[in-house]
């Protein structure tokens, strides 16, 4: 069933375009905040992850922790429908804003917050980490060679905006 | 006219001037400078005055062990103290002062303290201000703290950014002398990700200091082509102006980049230092050595400097320290500076080796500067300049941080570094190996991650030989030992002489090694006088305890960006905005910010609080819950799982229905309360206190993975998926039914208890409850959090009519204490289920967390101290939380206590201050008159003792 109103995103009035910080014409990074989204954390059922692995080919999975998942982009009810028996979903849709940052220097931005190794080698395209930046628990997911997507608890995303901007700032940064 | 600046050589740029004041003063240097060689070149010798006695100091290094030379750096917020000018880039409009002087450093008066320094031996103040007691702490202490103190912190705001952040890398290489680049250079080489760290703004080390050789070019030459093809790998990360301070588990070092503190002002983008957590795989300490004064009479006197600093400041910085030198030495590097100095043009008037020479230097004469020296056969050699050594000490103290023990070395003479592990190796005169070609192949060794070593190029070595010669005991004048702190050789064996023969306790008791430097210079000559005074050898007496940090960490890179509002991040509740709209006050809960009341124009707290409650209990109040913590508990065995955890029933619950949840601790205390629900046969969703739900996670996980690995149970925490507001008073249904799709809310088709999911708003997907923690006929209603806005002004609209208030935390607290809900006050972690009145729900039919543990003897005694109702006997009286409830009749005393008022709340519907409390067999002693006793305003009252439950006791509002 269609919502019938407009969600409206934590970060609407505070993600607002435009080119901020140092730097020329190009900026080291470009955030963006995905809204709105459907994330579906899956969980799943004893004895099931094989199962449950092979139930959720061709959705968009992102490790999350032992056996755990977040499915994005297909809605709460598929996700529930497509799984059941299989694994425990629970609707975080609303629960977790998502930022994206790519760039030449999202590493560079990244490290100043989190400990997990984001070097190419070992942390490649479509690898997650459970991590924490700024002392807000965050889900880190390198989504492209230079784009990573980083999903927070929404009642700690003004803050931790404030905080990545900050770091951004000295490679300059574009809000899309 | 003494110190000047050479015609050529050097690594400064002569094509850009710099213009710096230093007290008051405008001079001119060179890009390249430190602060310290443009001062020398300047002709500036007398940089600070020294800490007990005020003695007239100059500059004794070129690098980070600097003892004397600390200025006050900057000024304003930006002020930073005890600043050693030997590690201060010089640049253009920098303003430094001297420290520790008044009312100038050419004229201070504190200097009377050398005329009494007979009496200031070490130990002197524990000795004299030791009577009376009481004088210590607010007399003797501070004047001598404003006697002695160094420079003083700003007192403004600091301006600038400072930074944290992580790296990685297979090899971490600290200090980038030939040992180190050799090192990195091979490791990049292969391929590793390599870190090249060193503290100074221009990579070489060693090199840039000396005339080396390597492959047939200068060795600054050498080193200039390393770090271009380090450079332009892009698996190599080079950091110069990087101090890595100290070693930590796990091969993780602790290091802060200067980033912008070699210029003016930073960038507002940028930080001024950046603080970095680095995890290496392998790490190499190729730190080098520092070389050691020589302990005898006049050590001090400005102009006196280290033969290496001094043919640094020549070579490097094309400053030299005085137009006719003596050079004082007991190895090989007295006549490599002479030679340096000669090939500069610098007059060396006498080099006097006490390998080969009868006599030595036992007095240096000159106060603001050398004049001559006096040697032990009566010569006084005229001169303006000393350059000593004592030998060299290898630079172990990271190597030390996890508590190994460096090791004497007498064929050096110093202490080489334990070996500590594979993973962390020391390389060149670091690892005691004095020789450049050592270091080259230490340093390619080292950097050999896996594999053959490759060659490493030729080059030339200088002798080592090293005779010691600790302290010139013929001295006429002070000789120190520890420049920073003003110890003498004397102190040393004074400090033997009454009983501190263990180095620990001779370092605290002459202060030899403490402060900024920590004893980079003087610690080896300390420990060998010592050795001497109490017949031991080197290794016998050994070194104090090297800890991080290496250098001086400022608080400000400490902090990083986590300071003033960003100290601790904000979490904010889907209802925020709402609640502004509603003009809240907001009240930080945790990380939370709830909203506390809602005054309206001119109300203080009490009276909006007041009013809330008023208006809930009369009409209907909206609040926003939105903190509670909320976690989805599915799975075959989840209610088994909610079972076991909680010490009520949860597999009877039916679906559609929610109950009120007592979880208790392992050791039978009560660890959290909430109403969990049943949504479907294999989904409840669990509430928690807002306090707690991080904890009850984590103990869920525990209780899962540790104890019973075997149920089918998943839980996940929804709480900020969730906006969720209570809705209480008469109108409340009323409301509701407004923006509800389809459900009728009567008491038949949604009883008390009732939860389920709905649709509200035409087919927003939504949950409500019929639970109550106010007392009143009450529902929350939880919806998607980026509707919760949008939702909570529709109620506000859909209960106009009925007269619809906003209430905050303050009235919810009121409301809960009127009814007797225990919470944080009562759930404080020392009462059991019975003490809190709920030991019914503690079930006989199954086992739990904490069941056995609360059957204790102790838990279960009748004059445990339990909840009970608490009211002034004058309605007038204002009780407070935390006083103490005693006897009617007794004495405030600890034996004399029956407990004490965990909560408090002025009851807007009773019109008197009421409270809980806990008290000893409180249950039965309803109606009692008790003393009440506010020890901190020393104030006493009547009370009497009560059912908890002050307002409404038959519970009848629940279902109006």
């Amino acid at each position: 069933m269609p919502d019938p109103v407009k969600r409206i995103s934590p970060l609407a009035e505070i993600a607002i375009q435009g080119r901020f910080g140092a730097g020329g014409a190009v900026p080291g990074v470009t955030l963006s905040v995905r809204h709105p989204v459907n994330i579906v954390s899956v969980i799943a059922r004893k004895g099931k992850a094989r199962a449950l692995a092979a139930a959720m080919r061709g959705m968009k999975a992102q490790w999350a922790g032992f056996e755990q998942y977040y499915v994005l982009d297909t809605d709460y009810p598929a996700v529930a429908k497509k799984l059941a028996g299989l694994a425990s979903c629970s609707d975080q849709s609303h629960g977790r804003v998502i930022i994206r940052i790519e760039g030449p220097e999202a590493r560079r931005v990244l490290c100043k917050g989190t400990p997990v190794d984001l070097h190419e080698s070992v942390f490649e395209v479509g690898k997650s980490a459970v991590t924490q930046m700024a002392h807000v628990g965050v889900h880190l997911t390198r989504v492209g060679a230079d784009v990573f997507e980083i999903s927070v608890f929404r009642g700690f995303s003004e803050s931790f905006w404030e905080w990545l901007t900050e770091q951004a700032a000295e490679f300059g940064y574009q809000v899309a | 006219m003494t110190g000047f600046r050479l015609k050529k050589g050097g690594l400064v740029d002569r094509s850009t001037a710099l213009d710096f004041k230093f007290d008051g003063k405008s001079f001119t240097g060179l890009q390249g400078d430190t602060l310290a060689s443009a001062l020398i070149a300047n002709d500036v010798h007398l940089m600070g005055r020294s800490f007990k006695y005020h003695r007239p100091r100059g500059v004794i290094s070129a690098g980070s062990s600097e003892p004397n030379a600390l200025v006050t750096l900057r000024e304003g917020g930006r002020l930073e103290a005890n600043t050693r000018a030997t590690m201060i880039e010089l640049y253009d409009g920098l303003v430094a002062k001297s420290q520790n002087r008044w009312p100038s450093l050419d004229f201070d008066v504190g200097s009377v303290n050398s005329l009494a320094s007979a009496f200031l031996v070490a130990g002197f103040y524990y000795k004299t201000f030791m009577w009376p007691k009481s004088f210590w702490e607010k007399i003797y202490e501070p004047i001598i703290r404003k006697a002695a103190g160094l420079g003083s912190a700003s007192k403004e705001a600091d301006p600038d950014k400072y930074e944290k952040a992580y790296a990685h890398c297979d090899l971490l290489v600290v200090g980038a002398g030939p040992a180190g680049l050799m090192a990195a250079l091979t490791a990049a080489r292969a391929g590793a990700r390599v870190m090249l760290a060193d503290e100074s703004p221009a990579l070489g080390g060693s090199l840039l200091n000396e005339q080396d050789e390597i492959g047939g070019m200068p060795g600054c030459e050498w080193a200039s082509g390393v770090i271009a093809e380090l450079g332009a790998m892009p698996n190599a990360t080079l950091m110069p102006r990087t101090t890595i301070f100290g070693w930590y588990d796990d091969n993780i070092f602790g290091a802060v980049e200067r980033v912008n503190d070699h210029v003016l002002e930073p960038s507002r983008f940028e930080p001024r230092q950046r603080y970095l957590r680095i995890m290496a795989k392998r790490a190499v300490m190729a730190t080098g050595a520092e070389e050691r004064p020589i302990v005898f009479g006049g050590n001090d006197v400005p102009g006196v400097m280290l033969a290496s600093a001094m043919r640094t400041y020549a070579n490097r910085y094309a400053a030299a320290a005085g137009q006719s030198i003596v050079v004082f030495t007991n190895n090989n590097s007295g006549a490599r500076t002479a030679r340096d100095l000669r090939a500069h043009g610098v007059h060396v008037e006498a080099i006097i080796d006490s390998r080969e020479s009868n006599a030595v230097i036992i007095n240096v004469k000159g106060g603001k500067r050398v004049t001559a020296v006096e040697l032990s056969d009566h010569r006084v050699i005229p001169c303006d300049g000393v350059a000593m050594s004592g030998g060299w000490s290898p630079v172990v103290n990271l190597m030390c941080h996890h508590g190994g023990k460096p090791k004497w070395d007498d064929a050096i003479a110093g202490f080489v570094p334990p070996v500590v592990s594979a993973a962390f190796v020391a390389a060149g005169s670091a690892a005691g190996h004095m020789l450049l070609s050592q270091c080259l192949a230490d340093g390619a060794r080292a950097g050999t991650l896996k594999g053959k070593t490759p060659a490493v190029p030729k080059c030339r070595d200088e002798a080592f030989a090293v005779t010691p010669l600790w302290w010139v005991k013929q001295s006429t004048g002070k000789a120190f030992v520890d420049y920073q702190n003003d110890a003498t050789a004397k102190d040393l064996p004074l400090a033997a002489r009454e009983g501190y023969r263990d180095i620990e306790l001779a370092k605290r008791y002459t202060t030899a090694g403490m402060a900024t430097d920590q004893g980079k210079l003087g610690n080896v000559n300390a420990i060998a006088i010592l050795a001497e005074a109490t017949g031991r050898t080197m290794d016998q007496v050994g070194t104090t305890t090297f800890r991080p940090y290496y250098t001086p960490v400022s608080f400000g890179a400490l902090a990083g960006p986590f300071v003033g509002p960003h100290f601790q991040p904000v979490r904010k509740t889907p209802l925020h905005e709402w609640a502004e709209e509603q003009g809240a006050v907001f009240v930080e809960t945790g990380l939370w910010m709830r909203s506390s009341w809602f005054p309206r124009d001119g109300e203080d707290w009490l009276a909006s609080a007041s009013r809330e409650v008023i208006a809930t209990r009369t009409k209907v109040g909206i609040c926003d819950v939105s903190t509670l913590g909320k976690i989805d508990v599915q799975g075959a065995d989840a209610a088994e799982f909610l079972n076991r955890l909680y010490c009520n029933t949860f597999t009877t619950l039916d679906v559609g229905k929610a109950r009120y949840g007592l979880m208790l601790r392992e050791d039978g205390i009560v660890f959290d309360d909430g109403t969990t629900s049943r949504l479907a046969p294999d989904h409840f969703l669990m509430t928690t206190t807002t306090a707690n739900a991080a904890r009850v996670m984590a103990h869920m996980e525990f209780c899962h993975q540790a104890h019973w690995p075997e149920l089918d149970a998943q839980y996940v925490s929804v709480t900020e998926q969730w906006a969720q507001m209570a809705v209480a008073g008469p109108k409340a249904r009323a409301t509701l039914q407004r923006i509800v799709d389809k459900v009728t809310l009567d008491d038949a088709s949604f009883p008390y208890l009732a939860a389920r999911n709905i649709t509200i708003l035409g087919g927003m997907t939504a949950r409500l409850f019929r639970i109550s923690f106010s007392g009143e006929h009450a529902y929350e209603l939880a919806m998607p959090a980026d509707y919760g806005n949008l939702v909570a002004r529709a109620l506000m609209q859909a209960g106009e009519e009925f007269g619809v208030t906003p209430y905050g935390v303050e009235a919810l607290s009121i409301m809960r204490i009127e009814k007797g809900h225990v919470a944080g006050g009562e759930l404080n972690g020392t009462t059991t289920a019975a003490d809190l009145g709920l030991g019914k729900m503690m079930s006989s039919k199954k086992d739990y967390i904490g069941r056995m543990m609360a059957q204790r003897e102790g838990l279960v005694d009748k004059n445990r101290q339990c909840v009970v109702g608490i009211r002034p006997c004058d309605a007038r009286d204002k009780i407070r939380s935390g006083s103490h409830i005693l006897k009617e009749n007794d004495a405030p005393s600890m034996a004399a206590d029956q407990g004490y008022i965990s909560s408090v709340a002025w009851s807007p519907m009773l019109n008197m201050w009421l409270g809980l409390a806990l008290v000893a067999n409180g249950r039965a002693r309803h109606g009692e008159v008790v003393k009440i006793f506010d020890g901190l305003r020393n104030i006493h009252m009547f009370g009497q003792i009560c059912d908890p439950v002050h307002f409404d006791r038959e519970h009848a509002r629940l279902h109006a």
